[in-house]
């Protein structure tokens, strides 16, 4: 009766996928899921229960697509069959939706292991549905409050689920307090990585740091150095709670055309060079977690590595396109840090004169209220203004967002507000910089990558690199 | 201001490490830059828990809000210059406090299950723990200085604040305001202005920001001369809000 179910299920969700694909709205990534939940509600633990290897859950603010994405890279390229919730499509429904559309029909699934990146949010109930062997965590931040509440009630949400689950192993963010915390108050087995001081760090905090305090004892935390918002080299002056000592470690970061790269030094003293082809130090995290989660999976540090070189950005994360010979950067953003690191990204490429666009939306998914944007760091922008030509403001709050640029002493003479994304995609591309510079909130990024797509060729970086591995 | 007078105003920015939530800093901005704009110099004094503060020498005082753990912190430090607050506002002082520090000038919150905790007591309210947060997009009616103007922000609290003898923000015309029961949003006392939205609140609504100013001027200086500004995007910003929340 169940197997009869479960078909039915995987059955209307393939019909379901199909009908929004030929509609062309969207892609159809949840609720395909929605429904077959509602068919078979026990689809995600049937599902995960043929999945021979094990389970990896990838949680935190920022950065999950990107880990999420490189780990199963590097265990695709090791050849392993790995299933994947791609997109962002990351609540309970999303999880159920990549379960319906790879199980075949028969609801026999050949899978060694399954990747799954997960809202912070919904991670308790997906938690509750999955046994992972695996947990990664990036990064805790401030993320559209109005719809989670407040940072240390979804810290502690993640925390008090992870405590239930028996044997699985912690990939933790050794930078991030809130992350690292989560070794000893579950008590689970940890493994951490991080990134170690360099030029690049700051001795001050920024306004944008979530985590002041000591989650174990509430006195302020001191800091050696900073990274980027919270992450840094931190210890608590009453209860001695301190970053620990990563077992892999980023030292010497840099970014260079189009990649970033370090040295990968781990706790017994070896080291191996780590290139991704992504911009920033914040994707350093990311592939150092992707690749940790790797290694403890058994893949080879070198092969892995190479595998990391060749990955390819998932739509937005700084993903390149070229138009008429014009390089255009595309960028998902949709919290404050996120939108910091994708303007110190900005300004990484602002060696020639950059147009820019931003999308800025307030549907559910990108949360209602934007006051947010007063909290990202547009004013590092104003001494550089000859670096950019004009700054295209569209989407619902496309005001809001020029009001912001003016407010950070941006000349209005550079600020254009333009209603509709197809209107504002053209305007970038036809400025007259050699560069354009697009950002978009979560609703916006789709509709403007699809524009983009038609007018702009996308640099696949995927095959250039590609090592061979056995 | 006439001849070539340069006046300058002190502005102070309570705890701005602590209560950096939902872009209160962006009423900073916008009070600041209106006055540079303006050619009125100014100069923001960060004030973190500890840190002396003459409220007497300052022109305008921010008091945001922030999560539980930062309000307990900043309750508790504010408790010990009450006093010098008081007589500031007394005098003339222009304060905006928004949601928490709003709750925090009133008489008491009273929690959910029945805890009180005090507020300063500098103005007449009091605030009361809700079971739902009230959420959303707020429109609100606003008289100030003889002009009717419409403001709009983002309210997000699950305190419900009732005013004593005091005279409300203005009229909700789309949101919940105060407490979602009695139509008012906001409050005013002399020369402060307490609001639930965020926003935030200044730089969409910029003629309660030269208010401010203009309030802040005449106590230092004895007279306030704004030159009118260019506001087209602030009302397109505000327009858009209006248009969704009123059609
Ligand atoms: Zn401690």
């Amino acid at each position: 009766m169940s197997g009869l179910r479960m078909f039915i299920a995987l059955v209307a969700a393939r019909a379901l996928t199909f009908l929004i694909r030929l509609s062309g709205r969207g892609r159809g990534s949840s609720l395909p899921g929605r429904v077959a939940l509602k068919i078979c509600p026990d689809l995600i633990r049937r599902g995960t229960s043929r999945v021979s290897r094990g389970i990896i859950l990838v949680t935190g603010t920022n950065g999950k697509t990107t880990t999420n994405n490189m780990i199963a890279r590097i265990l695709e390229g090791s050849g392993h069959r790995v299933l994947v919730n791609r997109e962002g499509a990351n609540l309970l429904a999303g999880v159920a939706s990549a379960f319906a559309r790879e199980m075949d029909v028969p609801g026999r699934l050949c899978f060694d292991y399954a990747c799954l990146e997960v809202d912070e949010a919904a991670f308790p109930l997906v938690a509750s549905q999955v046994k992972p062997q695996l947990v990664v965590l990036t990064n805790f931040f401030r993320d559209q409050l109005d719809r989670y509440g407040e940072l240390d009630r979804t810290v502690s949400l993640v925390r008090d689920a992870l405590k239930g689950m028996e044997g699985a192993k912690l990939i933790l963010n050794a930078d991030d307090p809130l992350v690292a915390q989560l070794g000893r108050s579950t008590g689970l087995q940890s493994v951490f990585y991080g990134i170690a001081e360099h030029e690049g760090v700051r001795f001050q905090g920024s306004a944008d740091r979530e985590a002041k305090f000591c989650p174990f004892c509430g006195r302020e935390l001191s800091y050696r150095y900073y990274q980027y918002s919270q992450l840094g080299n931190y210890r608590c002056p009453k209860c001695g709670f301190s970053r620990p000592d990563p077992d892999v470690e980023g030292v010497s970061p840099r970014s260079e055309g189009g990649f970033t790269s370090c040295r990968v030094r781990f706790r017994q003293g070896s080291a191996v060079p780590l290139d991704i082809p992504v911009y920033g130090v914040y994707n350093l995290y990311n592939a150092l977690a992707a690749y940790s989660a790797a290694l403890l999976l058994g893949a080879d540090p070198h092969g892995a590595a190479g595998l990391l070189r060749g990955y390819t950005p998932a739509t937005g994360r700084m993903e390149k396109f070229h138009y008429r010979g014009k390089p255009v950067y595309l960028h998902l953003v949709k919290n404050p840090t996120g939108f910091n690191e994708g303007l110190r990204a900005l300004v990484g490429v602002a060696d020639s004169r950059v147009d820019v666009m931003i999308a800025i939306n307030d549907n559910d998914a990108d949360g209602r209220d934007i006051s947010w944007l007063w909290d990202v760091d547009f004013e590092i922008l104003e001494d550089r203004q000859d670096k950019f030509g004009i700054f295209v403001c569209t989407g619902r709050r496309a005001e809001e967002m020029a009001l912001r640029l003016k407010y950070a002493g941006i000349s209005e003479a550079r600020l254009a507000v333009v209603n509709g994304y197809k209107e504002a995609v053209k305007r970038v591309l036809e400025g007259e910089s050699p560069k354009s510079y697009l950002l978009a909130t979560y609703t916006a990024l789709w509709p403007v990558e699809r524009i983009l797509r038609g007018y702009a060729r996308r640099v696949q970086t995927k095959t250039e690199y590609l090592p061979h591995v056995s | 201001m006439p001849g070539g007078f340069r006046p300058k105003l002190n502005i102070c920015h309570m705890y701005p490490d602590l209560l950096n939530l939902y872009g209160d800093r962006g009423n900073i901005m916008a009070f600041s830059r209106r006055c540079l704009w303006r050619g009125i110099q100014v100069e923001v004094h960060p004030v973190s828990i500890g840190d002396k503060v003459a409220f007497s020498r300052m022109d305008f005082v921010f008091l945001g809000g922030g999560s539980d753990r930062e309000q307990n912190l900043m309750a508790a430090d504010l408790m010990e210059r009450t006093g010098d607050l008081r007589e500031a506002i007394e005098d003339g002082l222009a304060v905006l406090a928004i949601c928490g520090g709003y709750q925090l000038l009133g008489k008491y919150y009273r929690t959910i299950t029945g805890e009180v905790i005090p507020g300063l007591g500098i103005l007449d309210l009091y605030t009361e723990g809700g079971q739902k947060r009230l959420i959303g997009n707020v429109a609100v009616e606003v008289e100030l200085g003889g002009a009717r103007q419409k403001i709009t922000g983002f309210e997000n609290h699950s305190g419900r604040t009732y005013l004593g003898n005091l005279e409300p923000l203005g009229d909700v015309l789309a949101g919940h305001g105060n407490n979602g029961e009695d139509g008012k949003e906001g409050a005013r006392y002399k020369n402060v202005i307490c609001s639930y939205l965020h926003g935030p609140i200044l730089p969409k609504n910029p003629f309660i920001t030269d208010h401010l100013i203009s309030r802040a001027l005449e106590r230092r200086y004895r007279e306030a001369f704004l030159e009118p500004l260019d506001d087209s995007l602030e009302e397109a910003a505000n327009r858009v809000m209006l248009k969704r929340l009123l059609g």
